[in-house]
């Protein structure tokens, strides 16, 4: 003891308190660098060589790996095969390029930080605790953002004469018509086991308020659907309810409807201030591990003392050796990367297949939509466009950027099949039907169909259900020394609470070996 | 400097003999920065990738490299709507200059990866017959024949032979009057006369693969 060593003391300190304890005691003896932000996770580099890690994938995964690892002290390099960091956390603004195989654009959206298309996440929900956790860590502001706006509207080419109607009508209608129903069945007592009398007065308030019915338990319109005029300086006069039978008709109540009923859409909803990439740039400032672009991974192979992986970098083959690897490649892909996985692995990396959402963001020179009462929200088509998004945030403003398509599938695929310049077209089209002169007001365009984004060729990817209880926890699993992470090993895929929670999963797993092998080498 | 990298580590291949199963830290080819691209589906040297429907390529004749990224890029295949793998593949060919398309084959043609593995069943005796007819033009060992516009068809995926097969039968492939040798193609397909006898085809045709 009487030779005690910074790094054996460190070791003792490490033991008693975890690695935060480590990084504030090395804070105090002046042997690391603030660094800023703490580590989420109480990870630690026990043993006496200092590990290395091959991060496969510079999207939230691999940024939130690199970054708590390099706060337990190991020695990280993350490869990416795009031109880019972030993943498919995208923010696009002026100039910026999209990387679509074959039909690469360019941004030619005005020089201006508001006007700017969040092209992959866009939302973060309240329960998405890892997010926000970082989100705070690297100061991000962060705002409320609309995703259900009253005012907006639905629109079914085949119903309601074609015409858009206001979110809050059909909801309000919808309520009332159903209330209507449910206090008809309590005057009937219509129920397998009769209500007691003081049940049916409560169940007869409940359909009163909650359908807005009147006296009699009828549904005669509602101030909730607004008015048809008047309001202000004239009593409001109630609008005509829509046919009970349009309602059904309709196919709103199938989708749009139970919307904010998904736990992770339900209002209110965040996003990042300035673009959700500021959560990208939040562990870019805050990692000091190499990050290199345009690396396209060539092989991995799992050896007895950790892994190998071999990438091509600026016409010139890479060989990187690590401890351990965390590799979010597409899974899709992994069939075309030789490795030495075993066969049930790569089955279950196959069994993982793609989705391919697409998404186009139109710069229009007015905020039109807000001289029709819309601020923020989504408007609901049954044209393949599928949603328009209104800004959040630019409120009076002069433009704007909308989301002018958000699909998925088959309509997806029919976006993909057009050019750049096709999808603005058509999706001014679709919009021309539910804004008057929708197509007069874009300027400028950008479209990102994430089945044909170069290097990932999909996302949001998912398993059959019946290949889920066979690969789901097999891939989970580390291989060797490999770790497959991202929003495609998590039953979130698409969302970026996916990826942070894929990585924490690895790197707590990680650790665990570590510590073990460490208490096994601590006794020898 | 990256195009003469290319040329020599090509020029080098053709000199050593490769073996069928090729390591992880050799580099048969290494794309330029613009055709990088080819492998994210393909996978590295064209190794092929069945999960995105991208087929084998590794080694393919350079001229059949440069007809086929032609014939795409002139809509006469992916532009049928049910070829939905050639829509894929029909924007990146059609984005490439022609001097992109001769480094491509060039590119292409200096790649190699281990022999696909067999994903279809059929009966390769019964499809040996039939075969008889298909070498005349492809060869008797499929190693294709360039004076006759033929391709090699040993080292390509069975799943992807089959799906060609199919698309000349039902006119997806072929159906263009500008497309010379794929109309050929088209009318010598029907000798084929169901499902079954080109999954034989294919089957025997795998058994033709080797280096």
């Amino acid at each position: 003891m009487n030779n005690l060593s910074r790094r054996n003391f460190l070791g003792m300190v490490g033991a008693a308190g975890g690695s935060s304890a480590i990084y504030k005691t090395s804070l105090a003896m002046g042997l690391l660098a603030d660094t800023g932000p703490k580590a989420m996770l109480d990870l630690q580099q026990p043993g006496s060589e200092k590990k290395s890690v091959a991060i496969l994938g510079a999207g939230i995964a691999g940024l939130t790996i690199a970054y708590e690892l390099e706060r337990a002290g190991y020695d990280c390099t993350i490869i990416e095969a795009s031109h880019r960091i972030g993943g498919r956390n995208l923010t696009i603004r002026h100039g910026d390029i999209i990387d679509e195989m074959g039909q690469p654009q360019v941004c030619n959206f005005d020089d201006d930080p508001d006007l700017y298309f969040n092209a992959g996440p866009a939302r973060l929900p309240g329960h998405h605790k890892r997010v926000l956790h970082y989100c705070k860590a690297f100061n991000i502001p962060l705002q409320i953002k609309a995703n259900v706006n009253r005012a907006a509207y639905i629109h079914e080419t085949d119903h309601f004469g074609g015409k858009p109607i206001r979110v809050a009508e059909y909801i309000a209608d919808a309520r009332g018509f159903m209330s209507e129903l449910l206090s008809k069945a309590v005057d009937k007592n219509a129920f397998d086991q009769p209500l007691s009398e003081e049940d049916q007065v409560r169940m007869r308030e409940f359909a009163k308020i909650y359908g807005d019915l009147d006296e009699n338990g009828h549904y005669k319109g509602t101030s909730r659907a607004g008015y048809a005029s008047g309001g202000f300086l004239e009593h409001g006069e109630l609008k005509q309810p829509i046919e009970f039978s349009a309602l059904l008709d309709s196919n709103f109540w199938a989708g749009g409807l139970s919307r904010t009923e998904n736990f992770d859409w339900g209002e209110p909803l965040m996003e990042a201030v300035g673009g959700m990439d500021n959560i990208v740039k939040g562990f870019v400032r805050n990692i000091k591990s190499p990050i290199t672009v345009n690396a396209q991974v060539q092989s991995i192979q799992l050896g007895n003392d950790g892994v190998d992986v071999y990438y091509n970098h600026k016409g010139e083959r890479k060989k990187l050796h690590a401890d351990f690897c965390f590799n979010s490649i597409p899974s899709h892909l992994m069939k075309g990367i030789p490795n030495n996985f075993s066969k049930d692995y790569n089955d279950g990396l196959v069994a993982l297949g793609p989705g391919n959402f697409f998404k186009l963001g139109l710069q229009m020179k007015e905020r039109f939509w807000e001289r029709e009462g819309i601020y923020g929200g989504i408007t609901s088509t049954n044209q393949r466009i599928r949603q328009i998004w209104y800004p959040s945030h630019g409120i009076q403003h002069q433009k704007g950027v909308v989301l002018g398509a958000y699909t998925f599938w088959g309509q997806s695929n029919f976006f993909e099949r057009l050019t750049p310049q096709e999808r603005i077209r058509y999706a001014g089209e679709c919009g021309d039907k539910i804004h008057k002169g929708y197509s007069d007001y874009i300027e400028a365009g950008v479209s990102v169909p994430w089945g044909r984004m170069n290097h990932m060729m999909g996302c949001g990817s998912r398993m059959a259900p019946e290949n889920e209880e066979k690969y789901f926890e097999l891939i989970r699993q580390p291989e060797g020394k490999h770790y497959m992470v991202g929003d495609q090993v998590s039953f979130h895929s698409s969302w970026q609470e996916g990826a942070f929670a894929s990585a924490e999963y690895a790197l707590l797993d990680m650790d665990k070996r570590v510590r073990a092998a460490s208490a096994v080498e601590g006794k020898g | 400097m990256r195009h003469l990298t290319l040329t020599l580590i090509a020029t080098v291949l053709v000199a050593v003999t490769i073996p069928q199963w090729v390591f992880a830290d050799e580099a048969p080819a290494i794309p330029p920065d613009d055709l990088v691209y080819c492998t994210v589906c393909h996978g590295v040297q064209m190794r092929g990738n069945q999960n995105v429907f991208a087929p084998r390529l590794s080694g393919m004749a350079g001229w059949y490299v440069e007809l086929q990224l032609n014939a795409f890029k002139n809509g006469w295949r992916g532009v049928h709507e049910k070829d939905l793998a050639g829509m894929e593949m029909r924007p990146m060919a059609a984005a490439l200059s022609d001097a992109q398309i001769a480094t491509a084959a060039q590119f292409v043609s200096a790649t190699r990866s281990p022999l696909p593995e067999q994903t279809l069943d059929g009966d390769a005796s019964a499809g040996k017959k039939n075969y008889s007819s298909c070498a005349v033009c492809h060869g008797a060992n499929g190693e294709g024949n360039v004076a006759l516009h033929a391709p090699a068809l040993r080292g390509l995926n069975d799943w992807y032979l089959l799906t060609q097969l199919r698309n000349y039968r039902d006119g997806i492939r072929g159906s263009d009057p500008a497309d010379n040798y794929g109309v050929q193609m088209r009318a010598t397909v029907q000798i084929l006369e169901d499902d079954q006898a080109m999954q034989d085809v294919v089957r025997y045709i795998t058994t033709l693969h080797s280096d």
